[in-house]
């Protein structure tokens, strides 16, 4: 039951953005949206999975199945694989991006409460 | 780090205001119900497969001769999808880049005083600050006079120096068991990285093959510390493979484009299946992409890791400086983590000051320009 997946990667998203809304730590508010990034990764996942099919690769089928039913239909999807795969790695750099913002907001504010981050404000 | 709500401070005990959870949770709760709608109704286990993954399917083994569609999809197909993430993992190495490098000296006049003080004095009003400001810098002066940090205080003689004091010797963190460990794990993790890679028609590519080199990378880093990694993790080098790296997936594409009329089309010729040539430029764009992913994310760590302690000092009065003092100040090492440049900024300075920037043994994470 893929549903299942689909609710449960649904609920680790709204975790997340609780996470960067409803805190003020910065260092949690990163927590939350890397636990966002990882729900979507589960989405595409659970997306491509297909009910008693195989892995996207056209070398050595498994028995009762040739190369040619394979390319056919009764493999994951290949495409949300992809999508997956350049996405962990953007997602690393990204949270870099963020994680260094934060460092220089504390080292200049001393501080990792958003909420004493004044000039940022109105 | 100065935690913002450490423990004792009397500012913890405020009563935290309740808009944020109350609004946050309203926000998610209505986010839940549109998801939980939205995937009820997306495709499930049973549906066939979306028409560009059959396409992709069908022509990896004829136009490709790729037995490993993932390869032909990332690198084929949505080629073009592709090399727009490269450039974005590059703008954020470059942003990372540019963040964290530390301050230069001062070279010459800029005039921002002239240009800006009107308005800097307006964000940042000089005068007394508030009773709350005024009661946190004492307390971390007091703080700071309590327990003088045991790095900070440089002894008469180096036998003299107080226990917990940082040793002549950068500290090698880990055992000998992990590190004989990492010695015997390091060169086949390294080879099944660069595996993953070549042999473009099995499960694999340039993102993960990347991923694992940083990884061998991030292993000798934790088992042997920064110097021994530091003399092949030079940003210069690691910048300069990046950029090759990205500078072959443009030619890649653009050779695609006037050799065969569209952009990152197949211009090389096919091997036969199952060897390290087939694929045709699926294999040129997979090993440009571990170049570029493999470097450019061992940039970025390696940039967080080595982030000075780049405080803004305090201003002469006590209050907190903003944009005024940092750069116009003498004041030799600014990585002193926050709490001493009260003392700093007068000529005089008391002796601590000129301990804190006499001292010998820094870190040798933190010296790294």
């Amino acid at each position: 039951m893929i549903l299942a997946n689909y609710l449960a990667s649904a609920a680790l998203f709204c975790i997340g953005l609780y996470a960067v809304l409803a805190r003020r730590n910065m260092i949690k508010m990163v927590m939350g949206l890397s636990l966002m990034e990882g729900s979507t990764y589960l989405f595409m996942i659970s997306l491509s999975y297909r009910a008693g099919s195989t892995a996207p690769v056209l070398l050595n089928p498994p028995p009762g199945q040739s190369t040619r039913t394979l390319a056919h239909g009764n493999v994951a999807d290949p495409v949300l694989q992809n999508f997956c795969l350049t996405a962990v790695v953007i997602g690393v750099a990204v949270t870099a991006v963020f994680l260094s913002v934060v460092v220089r907001i504390a080292q200049h504010y001393r501080t990792l409460d958003s909420d004493r981050v004044r000039e940022m404000r109105g | 780090m100065t935690p913002a709500d450490g423990g004792a401070r009397p500012e913890a005990a405020e009563r935290e205001p309740l808009h944020r959870p109350r609004l946050g949770a309203a926000i998610v709760i209505g986010m839940a119900v549109a998801m939980t709608v939205a995937v009820a109704g997306i495709p499930r286990e049973h549906s066939p497969l979306p028409a560009v993954a059959r396409y992709a399917l069908a022509i990896a083994l004829p136009n490709w001769r790729l037995t490993e569609p993932v390869n032909e999809i990332v690198y084929g197909t949505r080629g073009f999808d592709t090399f727009g993430e490269t450039f974005l993992l590059l703008a954020a190495v470059v942003s990372v880049i540019v963040i964290t490098r530390s301050r230069e000296p001062r070279r010459g006049y800029f005039g921002e005083e002239t240009a800006a003080g009107r308005e800097r004095s307006e964000s940042d009003p000089a005068g007394p600050g508030d009773a709350t400001e005024d009661a946190a810098r004492r307390a971390e002066r007091r703080e700071q006079g309590d327990r003088p940090a045991v790095d900070q205080v440089a002894p008469r003689d180096r036998d003299q120096a107080a226990l917990g004091a940082p040793a002549p010797e950068t500290a090698d963190a880990m055992t000998v068991v992990v590190r004989t460990a990492i010695r015997v794990v390091l060169p086949i993790l390294a080879v099944a990285g660069l595996y993953l890679v070549a042999w473009g028609y099995a499960p694999g590519g340039g993102f993960p093959g990347g991923a694992v080199i940083m990884g061998v990378v991030l292993l000798v880093y934790a088992g042997f510390g920064r110097r021994r990694i530091g003399r092949a993790v030079r940003p210069a080098l690691l910048e300069g493979i990046e950029t090759a790296g990205a500078a072959a997936i443009i030619a890649t594409g653009l050779l695609g484009l006037l050799l065969r009329g569209s952009f990152s089309a197949n211009w090389l010729p096919l091997a036969a299946p199952q060897t390290i040539l087939s694929g045709g430029i699926v294999q040129l764009f997979s090993a440009s992409e571990l170049a570029e992913v493999g470097t450019g994310l061992t940039i970025a760590v390696f940039a967080l890791l080595a982030m000075r302690h780049d405080w803004t000092p305090d201003e002469p009065g006590g209050r907190a400086g903003h944009a005024s003092g940092p750069a116009g100040q003498p004041s030799g090492p600014a990585d002193e983590p926050g709490g001493h440049a009260d003392e700093r900024a007068g000529p005089a300075g008391d002796p601590r000051d000129a301990a804190g920037s006499a001292r010998p043994g820094r870190p040798a994470d933190r010296s790294r320009p």
